[in-house]
């Protein structure tokens, strides 16, 4: 197996060589067969990734644990879903993994573009092949991960780092990953546009919805990361700035610059020059990212590997990519010149500016700021280091900036905003702005950016309800439907617009989740049992500690009762948990009590088993999930925007549905990442559940416990309940006792459903549905796409009927500007 | 288009003395020297009272019964410190473990500040995932 594996990359490096040598043939001179040749190549390289990757998860799957890399990566005790994701566990496999994913992604991209972008097509093929050759050849000669040890095979594995089996962590990377791979697409067309010298803004309009679908992955892999540091490692927050966190955000920032300043080019003709470098910058950073986190160059405290050899032919490769594509873009900057100079600074696209200004630089001062300790020593020979809260010092007001933009740039009209123009709209917000900052100043400011940040979000919010009570009424004057009616229509109308609002408003939902981190509480506490402690207005007692085994590890579990205003309100559990092969290293359970308002933490610090006494890091994290929260509308709001907008045309009316049905994938998609991690349920609740999951053993009635017809003095019954006790009282879990009945009782049939199995399957088919939907979407969308006609997408609106003119004219003041 | 380009580079040098500026005076209040045990110790004084960042090894780790107090040598390339932390400490803090303190060296030795105590992970702890937080 290990053998076909290296063949496979091999051969996909052979065979990525040749599509790159005949694509370039091919396009310096115009020979359709060659081309032709060269994408027939490019989509074996994607064939031959997928062989490459069924054989390693199937070396995963079957412990194969001749070869190193699963050896060291997983053992045989593991859940089948986490030898599955074992594949991107370590660095080897996580090469391996890009790779797969820029072979595929490049492929669909190929696919739909091949029609309408035939000129670029061969450039296409030649970059995004060159960017695999680099990867594979890392694997080939230095991070093979089929190599296999050559005396003797080790009878386990050594096992996936505990920190790593978690349902965050078997989707994050490869929502990062997905991320990062979709921004090499744009950053080929726009290669492949500077090359031919095709540079009008066709490539642009390859290339948005895989931005749009880069940067909704990049945010999600981001946010999951937060949700991982929060749930998982247990210090309380969610963000640290740490080099590896800071690889992600990097091209995040470039990536949103682009998306807003495409738009100013799409519009004005301006910004070709910015537009080619963000897209440029953002390709760099992914490869820069990976560079920082994996070559040691940035010595967090995490022993990454120190890996000189890698660091030479990352640097290799990133100086090449500089050079080769700044290059290009020198030697065309005749054909990159502006149509317009910007008209006033009370414009929309002076305010994009100042957006694009404001994230190039933090994305500036965030490499900065990773790269000072290297920096530092490097100039001065000593190593200095800055912390988080000189990252929090700059980036608040940074963040805060942007927040101010994000409301006033949708008020702006483009070209020139007059006067009355800014009065009319500024009006409102201010006014919430002002009512906000007082009421907020009154009930005492703890922390003066999160005062400000509430007032700002309150101003970004009525800009928000203004834009979309203002289009709705117009439409509804126009149409004569009823206000919801016209929402919907409105909404539909312009997707792009009002999705990226739904984006907006999603952003302004996070930034009052961080804000909220202004006003966190946070205590130490040594309780013996019985003995209480308060945090705010909580007050948690200990109750007891309690030991438990299954086959992984060993689990202490806390048991403390959180009280408030002197009545009960939950009973925590959180927990440390020992693995079998990584004792040394306990993973923290947290427990976490959710609520709009403020989370409740609770960390198991330390414990005595004897004396029953344990410390707890209690927390108080208000408005966070206001995080994750924020998130799911901002992806709902993308995906809206994604949407084809010529997707009318296919049906009409229906187009809401569609919309409605994708955004509620969208949403499905989240809802078991918030659900997932070691969520607590109260042990009552914990209880019934069990009694509906378990039959009733008393033989006659077939029936769930909580529903036997036989009634209380059903013997069986009571064995039952009596054996459902003792598990509870152990501190198992659900999935834990229903296992221990179907031991017992020998089969599954105690089940009143196969629960059990089915959930867990549910829960680890996840992150391939999750990538399966994304494909699905991506394919979808790509068909609509390459079956419309490069036309300008105002056009419909433009030509609308008669009923439409007084709305697109009231709403639309861009389209007067439209050249 | 001559006096264009001249403003937009006057933006930018004054842009970018401005940041340059704060960013020089917010750096000074924001880093940490990163250091290692013998490398203070070979002038305690010039050290004392700043930001440090110190490495080392973990001996004779104590804690003072049912409190979070704890005192502890820190140790590297055969010179040692005595420190003092109060808190909660990673699991991976023991004695031999080897630590990055945030703190600053006083009379008494070497005073961690609160949440100050990084324990290194061990070797096998490799988070391959960009983005993936760790403390």
């Amino acid at each position: 197996m290990a053998a076909l594996g290296s063949f496979l990359l091999l051969a996909t490096f052979v065979v990525a060589s040749y599509a790159l040598a005949v694509s370039v043939a091919g396009g310096r001179r115009r020979s359709h067969a060659l081309i032709e040749s060269g994408v027939g190549a490019f989509y074996t390289t994607a064939a031959l990734m997928t062989v490459a990757s069924a054989v390693i998860v199937h070396a995963f799957v079957t412990g194969n644990y001749a070869i190193k890399y699963v050896q060291r990566y997983s053992d045989a005790a593991q859940p089948l879903a986490y030898k599955i994701t074992s594949y991107w566990g370590g660095l080897d496999g996580s090469i391996m993994f890009w790779v797969f994913l820029l072979s595929v992604f490049g492929a669909i991209a190929v696919a739909t573009n091949r029609e309408r972008h035939r000129e670029l097509i061969p450039w296409v093929v030649a970059v995004i092949s060159a960017v695999e050759m680099f990867f594979i050849f890392i694997m080939v000669v230095h991070n093979n991960p089929f190599s296999t040890f050559v005396a003797t095979t080790p009878a386990d594995g050594k096992g996936l780092n505990p920190l790593l089996q978690n349902f965050y962590m078997a989707i994050h990377p490869p929502s990062l990953y997905i991320g990062f791979v979709a921004m090499t697409i744009p950053y080929a067309f726009g290669m492949a546009a500077l090359i031919t010298g095709h540079l009008d803004d066709a490539w642009l309009r390859a290339v948005r919805r895989w931005t749009m679908i880069g940067w909704l992955f990049l945010t999600f892999g981001l946010t999951l990361g937060m949700l991982w540091a929060y749930e998982e490692l247990g210090w309380g927050g969610f963000w640290a700035w740490d080099p590896v966190e800071n690889a992600g955000l990097l091209p995040w920032l470039t990536a949103t610059a682009f998306l807003h300043s495409v738009m100013v080019q799409e519009r004005r003709g301006m910004l070709r020059v910015w537009n080619v470098t963000l897209v440029i910058t953002t390709f760099f950073l992914t490869i820069f990212g990976t560079f920082m986190t994996r070559s040691g160059v940035v010595q967090s405290v995490h022993a990454f590997g120190e890996d000189p050899w890698l660091a030479k032919l990352f640097t290799g490769f990133m100086i090449l990519i500089v050079t080769f594509s700044f290059g290009w873009v020198i030697y065309r900057l005749p054909l990159l010149k502006s149509r317009h100079e910007l008209d006033s600074w009370v414009s929309r696209e002076a305010a994009f500016l100042a957006n694009n200004w404001i994230l190039l630089f933090s994305a500036f001062f965030v490499l900065f700021a990773t790269m000072f300790p290297t920096l530092s020593e490097a100039v001065r020979g000593q190593r200095l280091t800055v912390g988080p809260p000189f990252f929090n010092m700059w980036m608040r007001p940074i963040g805060l900036a942007l927040l101010v933009l994000t409301g006033i740039a949708p008020l702006l009209a483009w070209r020139k905003s007059t006067l009355t123009n800014l009065a009319q709209s500024f009006a409102w917000p201010v006014a919430a702005l002002m009512v906000t900052g007082a009421a907020v100043y009154a009930l005492g400011i703890k922390v003066w950016s999160s005062g400000i940040c509430f007032a700002l979000c309150a101003f970004v919010g009525a800009t928000l309800l203004q834009e979309f009570i203002r289009g709705a009424q117009v439409r509804q004057g126009a149409s004569g439907a009823d206000v919801f009616t016209a929402l919907v229509g409105l909404v539909n109308r312009q997707r792009r617009r009002y999705g990226g609002y739904i984006v907006h408003l999603g952003i302004v939902l996070m930034f009052l989740g961080f804000a909220g981190q202004g006003y966190k509480l946070e205590e130490n506490m040594k309780l013996n049992p019985g003995q209480t402690g308060t945090v705010g207005e909580f007050t948690v007692r200990q109750d007891s500690i309690s030991v438990t085994n299954d086959d992984q590890k060993q689990m202490i579990t806390g048991h403390v009762t959180v009280l408030r205003g002197g009545k009960e309100i939950a009973q925590l559990t959180p927990a440390r948990w020992f693995f079998a092969k990584h004792e040394d290293q306990p993973t923290t359970e947290v427990a976490i009590r959710r609520a709009t308002g403020e989370d409740l933490y609770v960390v198991l610090a330390a414990y005595e088993v004897q004396t029953q006494n344990a410390t707890y890091s209690v927390t108080v994290n208000p408005l966070i999930n206001w995080i994750w929260f924020g998130f799911a509308v901002l992806a709902f709001g993308t995906g809206l925007a994604m949407l084809p907008e010529r997707a009318l045309a296919l049906a009409g009316a229906k187009v809401p549905e569609g919309a409605v049905t994708t955004s509620l994938m969208l949403l499905l998609m989240l809802m078991p990442a918030m659900a997932g991690a070691q969520t607590i349920v109260p042990r009552s609740e914990l209880r019934r559940q069990l009694e509906a999951d378990l039959m009733c053993k008393c033989g006659g009635c077939k029936a769930p416990m909580n529903n036997c017809q036989m009634g209380p003095g059903c013997h069986g019954l009571q064995e039952q309940h009596a054996k459902l006790d003792k598990y509870l009282a152990q501190g198992m879990t659900r999935e834990q006792i229903l296992a221990a009945f179907v031991a017992e009782h020998g089969g599954q049939d105690i089940l009143a459903a196969p629960i059990d199995e089915g959930f867990n399957r549910l829960a680890w088919a996840l992150p391939y549905m999750v990538g399966l939907g994304g494909l699905a979407v991506v394919g979808l969308v790509a068909r609509r796409w390459s079956r419309q006609h490069a036309e300008p997408e105002a056009a419909p609106a433009a030509s609308g009927s008669g009923k439409d003119a007084a709305l697109s004219a009231r709403l639309d003041d861009e389209l007067r500007d439209l050249d | 288009m001559r006096t264009k380009a001249l403003k937009i580079a006057l933006t930018c040098v004054v842009l970018a003395a401005a940041l340059g500026g704060l960013m020089y005076t917010t750096l000074a209040e924001g880093t940490e020297y990163y250091i290692h045990v013998d490398e203070v110790m070979q002038d305690p004084e010039a050290w004392k009272g700043k930001r440090l960042q110190l490495h080392g090894f973990v001996a004779d780790l104590r804690q003072r019964p049912n409190t979070l107090d704890y005192k502890f040598n820190v140790q590297f390339n055969g010179k040692v410190m005595t420190a003092t932390y109060t808190g909660i400490v990673p699991d991976t803090f023991k004695n031999e473990s080897e630590v990055v303190l945030k703190g600053k060296l006083q009379g008494e030795g070497f005073a961690v500040e609160p949440n100050g105590v990084m324990a290194k992970c061990p070797s096998k702890y490799n988070p391959q995932t960009p983005g993936a937080a760790g403390k």
